[in-house]
């Protein structure tokens, strides 16, 4: 008698737990599918569309599709421009990495255990303030009157203009990404097999041996995830190049924004460099999850 | 547009190219959203040559819709507190003002839609034209405006815009060099000056943020037209502010009066009005109008079709008019008004400020922007892209 | 020497990679004193040194600009992360239990506005937008801002899920729960901590975002973002230091607090 209420229950629990599994994908995923195919698949789908058509501008009859916005492209003041963003990229990212793996290493490695944590937390807090105020900071330290120019002519170097060039674009994007580099590289350092160095200590092996035999290895995935991620934000960032870099660090998301936004509206030749812009992420991912898995299947 | 070539996009057969890539689409995206998407593409983004009138302005967002509120898009510098205060006083319309910093980023932000909250735009004479071309403005209603009477005889009847149909003028002025006598090599007359010390000038000069007037600028320091529409002229143009590129700090409308003041840079080419807003503050500067001339400029009020409340619209415009209203903005924010009943009430001393009000032989020099036909505009634009590109 | 206990004074030998670290933390935080120091600077420009002053606290209290515009990031910050918490979760635990035709692809699609440059994702919003005829207000900001916060509380929420006991679920309806009481009772409060934190993140991503809310902004909307960017471009005063002082020790609680529910949510998984 006891039994019965309790097998009809599962029975219908059964049923009910069938129609949920029906149902609940449905209703858990359907809203943010329709979201994302909406404001996100769709709008690039257009500027892919929009970027066959060369030339194309808000309020002009549109031309027929061709390749011509992609071959604009290949001029070679637009080429320079890809080229630029490129070695900020490829600049920031090496920075980052040099800059960060010490950091990281010391945080993680030699400074005292129960202080790590607080330390890291320390290092990425400056990522929670507004970018655009991190970004006007440097304005006042890199402008011929500012900080960097005073303490240069006290020790009685000469000063010079540093806002406005490639330079300050570099260093306002090592200023915003470098965190990023050192929490991911904080995170592969952290897991590091320490008995590995010890024993390689025990072999008479020297740390220089030991680093580069060893650390280095082993951290190689977070080195990847941190290079990547640092390669990405700063090949799209505008913030940072638009405050410091004037009139001579023209990047492709200078570009996209003048070509919307700005004074040239050529949405055709934005949207080409906007889809371009996402090929070179997507590669630089794809690069990543093919190396990734590489390192993976080594270990 | 001429019809003999609209091959406009909706009637376009899609190529067997894209094709994959539209069955690629309707496979990711709901057929419903796609359908949308897709048939409406072609109308609305060709078609969408303003905010069209049809499209109820009240339906927009929060702050649109209230009667009391007029959102301004203007120029830097000409409202301050006290005047909205006084014609929130007058009228209980309080005002949001919004600015930009070239004709053309207006013209964009407008024909993207992102301007329907205004209900009052200060575009140049030449963007006015454009603007009427492109059916964006309201005719103006002439009996409900009080005092376009009293503009000066030039302003009556401008090229841009027959009898005022569509803008008042408002604000006039030139472009030229503003700088610091003490800390430039030798006196400076004009871009001569520039070309001649681009290695001292090493990121130390600003230009206005604005294809017309730098390209104008050179044209006509080569002794072309300002408005020249010759392509090749304008490539010789092209090529001359190569040269100078390496002095230029940035392309700024605004936004380099600290730098200047604080002799971070050495020269700033900028509107009069700018530059006299700036020297206000710090006596110590310069502004003239380059040897080789300068643009002579008017910035007008106008009312897009778009606008939310035309009514707030009407009674700015008449407050602006009205000579003694026009005549203490002037006293506080120093530009140069087309309004003669304004004029004959301010002061000697800035009646006689030459930078304000230029004598004959310099306004001589000067030409107005003109605009040009569309594949002329389309290689201005270029050579721009390309000149802060590179 | 005097000190009782020399021994328990942790020794720390000071090598380059020290000296290097303490220098990074140097880089790290002079540009923000830099700000902080220079918003009690009486004088107008940043060059000179014009004594202390709060001048520049309160022209910043009265600035009616500031005050809307925070207004409105507020505004879109709050209802960007409020209905992407719901989606975003939501997203995160149907794709943990259930597998379907086209998973990856949906999952892939999921990632992309971590992965897409903010620039492209503004422009194509831009577009589509203008392609519908939507008219661009404070709403459209709210929708653009909804892609970016679900993709991120999905996946603070989603790495969650995969260190969750999966039987947990089961029991409650095997104890003849409804499949909505099992998940309100049962893994909302296990993924409290991570939906929080996801949400701060969203949430402090959302209030920094200029390029998504200047082109979809319109109908007067203006995002601080937009204003700060707007004002560093045509002249800015000291204000905008006053400014920045507020804002970084409010996200310095922010951070806190974060740090905070993940230290609690840590500490809930070892109990």
């Amino acid at each position: 008698m006891a039994t019965t209420p309790l097998a009809e229950s599962s029975a219908a629990s059964g049923w009910q737990r069938r129609l949920a599994n029906l149902i609940q994908p449905i209703v858990l995923l359907l809203p943010s599918g329709l979201w994302l195919t909406l404001l996100l698949v769709a709008p690039t789908l257009l500027i892919l569309e929009l970027s066959l058509i060369p030339g194309f501008r808000l309020g002009q009859p549109a031309g027929s599709y061709g390749l011509g916005n992609y071959l604009e492209v290949f001029q070679p003041v637009y080429l320079q421009v890809i080229g630029r963003s490129l070695g900020f990229a490829v600049g920031t990212t090496i920075v980052c990495l040099l800059l960060g793996f010490p950091v990281a290493y010391w945080i993680a490695i030699k400074a005292p255990k129960h202080w790590r944590n607080l330390l890291l937390v320390g290092f990425v807090l400056p990522l929670w303030t507004s970018s655009l105020l991190r970004a006007y900071a440097w304005i006042t330290i890199l402008r011929p009157s500012g900080l960097l120019n005073t303490v240069l002519e006290l020790f009685g170097l000469p000063g010079q203009s540093w806002l406005n060039r490639s330079p300050a674009v570099l260093i306002g994007l090592t200023y915003s990404f470098l965190p990023y580099m050192v929490l991911i590289l904080y995170a592969s350092l952290e897991k590091l097999d320490r008995r590995l160095l010890e024993a390689a200590a025990d072999l008479g092996a020297t740390p220089q041996q030991s680093f580069w035999k060893i650390t280095v290895p082993q951290t190689l995935p977070g080195i990847a995830a941190g290079g990547l991620l640092v390669f990405i934000a700063s090949l799209g960032d505008f913030v940072v190049p638009e405050l410091l870099g004037g009139a001579s660090s023209m990047t492709v998301s200078r570009l996209i924004y003048n070509q919307f936004l700005g004074a040239t509206r050529n949405w055709g030749l934005g949207s080409s460099f906007s889809m371009l812009l996402i090929l070179a992420v997507s590669i630089a991912i794809a690069l990543l999850l093919k190396y990734g898995d590489r390192s993976a299947a080594r270990s | 547009m001429p019809p003999t070539n609209p091959r406009k996009f909706s009637r376009l057969s899609p190529s067997p190219r894209f094709s994959v890539a539209r069955r690629r689409f309707l496979q990711t995206s709901a057929a419903a959203v796609s359908g949308i998407v897709l048939s409406n593409c072609a109308r609305n983004l060709s078609n969408n040559t303003a905010p069209s009138a049809e499209t109820s302005p009240t339906a927009d967002g929060t702050t649109a819709t209230d009667s009391k509120t007029l959102h301004v898009f203007s120029w830097a510098n000409y409202t301050d507190d006290e005047l909205l205060k006084n014609f929130k006083d007058q009228t209980g319309i309080s005002v949001v003002v919004d600015t930009f910093d070239s004709n053309e980023t207006m013209l964009a932000k407008m024909q993207a839609g992102g301007g329907r909250a205004y209900s009052i735009i200060f575009p140049s004479d030449y963007m006015v034209e454009q603007m009427i071309e492109l059916n964006m403005l309201m005719p103006l209603d002439r009996s409900r405006l009080k005092g376009i009477d009293g503009l000066m005889p030039k302003w009556q009847n401008p090229v841009y815009d027959a009898n005022n149909a569509h803008s008042v003028p408002a604000v006039w002025g030139t472009t030229g060099l503003i700088f610091d006598p003490q800390r430039v090599q030798e006196k400076v007359r004009g871009w001569d000056y520039v070309w001649n010390n681009v290695d001292s000038l090493s990121r130390r000069l600003t230009m206005i943020n604005d294809v017309r007037e730098v390209f104008g600028a050179t044209l006509q320091y080569l002794g072309y037209s300002l408005n020249s529409t010759k392509p090749a002229e304008i490539e010789e143009a092209y090529n001359k502010l190569l040269e100078i590129k390496p002095a230029i700090a940035a392309f700024m409308t605004n936004g380099w009066e600290d730098q200047l003041a604080s002799g971070d840079l050495q020269i700033s080419m900028a509107y009069s009005q700018d530059a006299i807003v700036l020297m206000e503050e710090s006596p110590n500067l310069q502004y003239i109008v380059p040897e080789s001339g300068s643009s002579l400029w008017t910035d007008t009020m106008v009312i897009p079709k778009s606008a939310p409340n035309p009514d707030a619209a009407y009674e700015w415009i008449n407050f602006m008019l009205e000579p003694e209203n026009s005549a203490k903005l002037v006293e506080r924010l120093k530009f140069a008004t087309p309004n003669e009943a304004a004029f004959n009430r301010l002061s000697p001393e800035v009646k006689n400020n030459e930078n304000l009000f230029p004598p004959q032989a310099i306004l001589d020099k000067c030409e107005g922007i003109a605009p040009v036909p569309q594949d002329i505009a389309d290689l201005y634009d270029r050579f721009w892209t390309q000149l802060t590109s590179t | 020497m005097t000190s009782p206990l020399p021994s328990a004074a942790p020794k720390i030998r000071v090598s380059w990679q020290a000296i290097l670290t303490g220098l990074m933390y140097g880089f790290m935080y002079i540009p923000i004193l830099i700000l902080g120091f220079y918003s009690f600077n009486a004088s107008r420009f940043s060059a000179t040194w014009g004594g202390f002053s709060l001048r520049w606290y309160y022209s910043l209290l009265n600035d009616a600009r500031i005050l809307s515009a925070l207004r409105d990031s507020l505004a879109v910050a709050f209802c960007a992360v409020a209905i992407s918490a719901v989606l975003g979760t939501m997203m995160a635990v149907g794709l943990a239990k259930y597998s379907f035709p086209g998973k990856g692809l949906y999952r892939g699609i999921s990632y992309l506005p971590l992965i897409i440059p903010d620039i492209a994702i503004a422009v194509a919003t831009l577009v589509f937008l203008v392609t519908v005829g939507a008219s661009l207000s404070l709403w459209t900001i709210i929708a653009a801002h909804i892609v970016f916060c679900l993709a991120y509380i999905a996946v603070v929420v989603s790495t969650r899920l995969t260190g969750l006991n999966p039987h947990l679920e089961e029991a409650a309806l095997d104890l003849g729960a409804t499949p909505a009481q099992a998940f309100i009772k049962v893994l909302l409060p296990e993924l409290m901590p991570a939906i929080l934190s996801g949400c701060l993140l969203a949430f402090v991503l959302s209030m920094d975002d200029l390029l998504i809310a200047s082109f979809t902004a319109g109908g007067g909307a203006n995002t601080l973002p937009m204003e700060i960017f707007s004002r560093v471009r045509t002249g800015v005063k000291p204000d905008i230091n006053a400014l920045s002082v507020l804002l970084i020790l409010a996200s310095g609680f922010l951070a806190f607090l974060s740090e905070y529910i993940r230290f609690k949510g840590n500490q809930r998984r070892l109990k």
